[in-house]
């Protein structure tokens, strides 16, 4: 019985539609990914990824199937509860969203802004663990001695970093990251995903990425998901991903 | 025949020898040249009459030197108020802003349905100018610079709405749905996310319109609500030229350095 909670799906996807119109851009996509688990789903262009996460986020609703994130079933959920939920989710962009004209350490505190009271937040007074959380978080992907430099003077892959220390001071038990490494050159890119397979050991959170580099997903992901105009064509072990598997994600 | 690197040699586009072009640019002279005339025509524009005046104003120009500086406390006295009064107009514009421009601003906004009738608004406030407030508020309140101080706050109120919202609506999307997507309410979202962004524009914008007021303040006195431009009025009314253009001096010497004082702190907020 302990076993079989301990490989519970954190995030379970099951029959996900999604149309624009008469557009299919998502087509009954399912699959978990576990506690501690990087998932990789690889797509060209226009594929669906973002669709996806947009999904996954209810920042788009979704025309069919479930989606569950641990208990939260999130195309149900409303209101406060949807916020909660949300909370919990940490997300990375492609454009780091960083705030540009704060502190790598204030951007890093963004993610306490659901727990902090609105008066501290309003005044900048952060209660002392928070600080000491964000100053942890920093510290955990090698940014502490940027913490006080202004966002938008740090290079792409430390803004990416600190993009991973907020979802890291916010405790997400999910990470979702669209597209973290496309703006960045392959040694940043490197260092971003091995970050992100780290803490997903570590803390037990489960990682849903979005790639379109093969050999990135193949080396950090534990398992690979191909998606095609919107359909899932592969899903395997990382390992066992296939250059069959390439072209045919990738075939025009 | 010239030809390209490659021996190819390209067409020209196809162009007809008497096209749209020569048409539409001869309909465009022919609409300008009509707005222009009845321009002229309804402010009855008349050279002979500026011509036959010049006299009359080279003589009032003779008068006015040496300018006349008995009162010049009293006088920069009142240019002081005309800062004043821009000083505290533009607060009471900022105070009605601040919540306005919320409203106002399309990626903030509350609410689709306040956000037009807001536009609104503030449109009818930047509408009407501070000279029209402050000659109501004139027959409301009295005389004196009350009542232009109330009329600059009015209309700054809608200048400085607009142009703060559309300051935050240029901001980037991003980091503020980042902010929210943590589970931030609102006010949290605002205040940390998109504020330390827009807060040097802001703040720009509102020295301008400051700028901008002490200039319109000038103007006030006219009306009788208080400033420089009661005694410039009073000087005109008694033909006192020499008095007179001691204050256009000291009206330029503000403007200047208030100019200048406001253009050196906004270089420094970017």
């Amino acid at each position: 019985m302990t076993a079989a909670l301990a490989t519970d799906p954190a995030i379970r996807i099951i029959g996900l539609s999604k149309r624009f119109g008469d557009r299919v851009v998502l087509d009954d996509v399912s699959f978990e990914v576990a506690a501690g688990e990087v998932v990789a789903i690889l797509g060209a262009s226009g594929a669906g990824k973002t669709t996806l996460f947009r999904c996954v986020t209810r920042l788009a609703q979704s025309d069919g199937g479930q989606i569950f994130l641990g208990e939260h079933a999130i195309r149900t959920l409303g209101g406060r509860q949807l916020s909660m939920a949300r909370s919990e989710i940490g997300l990375i962009f492609q454009q780091f969203n960083l705030i540009r004209r704060l502190s790598a350490l204030d951007n890093v505190l963004v993610g306490r802004l659901g727990e902090v009271p609105t008066w501290r937040v309003m005044l900048r007074r952060f209660p002392h663990p928070d600080r000491q959380l964000a100053l942890a978080a920093l510290d955990r992907v090698g940014m502490l001695p940027y913490a006080l430099q202004r966002a938008d003077r740090l290079s792409g892959g430390q803004q990416q970093r600190v993009a991973i220390a907020r979802a890291l001071a916010q405790q997400s038990r999910f990470v979702l990251a669209d597209e973290p490494v496309a703006s960045l050159d392959p040694e940043s890119a490197k260092s971003v995903l091995s970050i992100l397979r780290d803490i997903a050991r570590e803390r037990m959170i489960a990682v849903l990425v979005s790639l379109h580099q093969v050999e990135f997903a193949i080396q950090f992901a534990d398992r690979v998901i191909g998606l095609r105009a919107g359909r899932m064509i592969a899903d395997r072990a990382a390992a066992a991903f296939a250059e069959a598997d390439h072209r045919m994600i990738f075939a025009t | 025949m010239r030809s390209g690197d490659a021996g190819v040699s390209y067409p020209d586009p196809a162009r007809s020898w008497i096209g749209v072009a020569p048409v539409r640019f001869v309909a465009t002279l022919l609409l300008v040249l009509l707005v222009y005339g009845f321009s002229f025509y309804f402010v009855d524009f008349d050279v002979g009459r500026l011509w036959s005046g010049l006299p009359k104003l080279a003589h009032w120009a003779a008068k006015a030197w040496p300018p006349d500086t008995s009162e010049l406390g009293v006088l920069i006295e009142r240019a002081i108020e005309t800062v004043a009064m821009a000083v505290v107009g533009t607060t009471i514009g900022v105070v009605i802003a601040a919540p306005c421009c919320i409203v106002a601003a399309q990626n903030i906004t509350p609410s689709r349905l306040l956000y037009t009738p807001m536009r609104w608004f503030l449109n009818t406030l930047r509408g009407i100018d501070s000279f029209i407030f402050a000659l109501l508020f004139v027959a409301a309140v009295g005389l004196g610079p009350f009542a232009g101080v109330l009329g600059i706050g009015l209309h700054s109120a809608g200048t400085i709405a607009k142009l703060w919202s559309e300051a935050i609506e240029a901001a980037e999307p991003g980091p503020l749905e980042a902010a929210a997507l943590t589970g931030a309410n609102r006010l949290k979202v605002i205040s940390y996310a998109l504020l330390p962004d827009v807060l040097p524009n802001l703040t720009s914008i509102t020295l301008y319109v400051w700028e901008f007021n002490v200039r319109s303040s000038t103007v006030l006195g006219v009306v009788g609500a208080g400033g420089i431009g009661q005694e410039l009025k009073n000087s005109v009314d008694l033909l006192d030229f020499a008095r007179l253009f001691t204050i256009i001096l000291i009206i330029l010497a503000m403007v200047t350095v208030i100019d200048q004082f406001s253009a050196w702190l906004r270089r420094k907020l970017v």
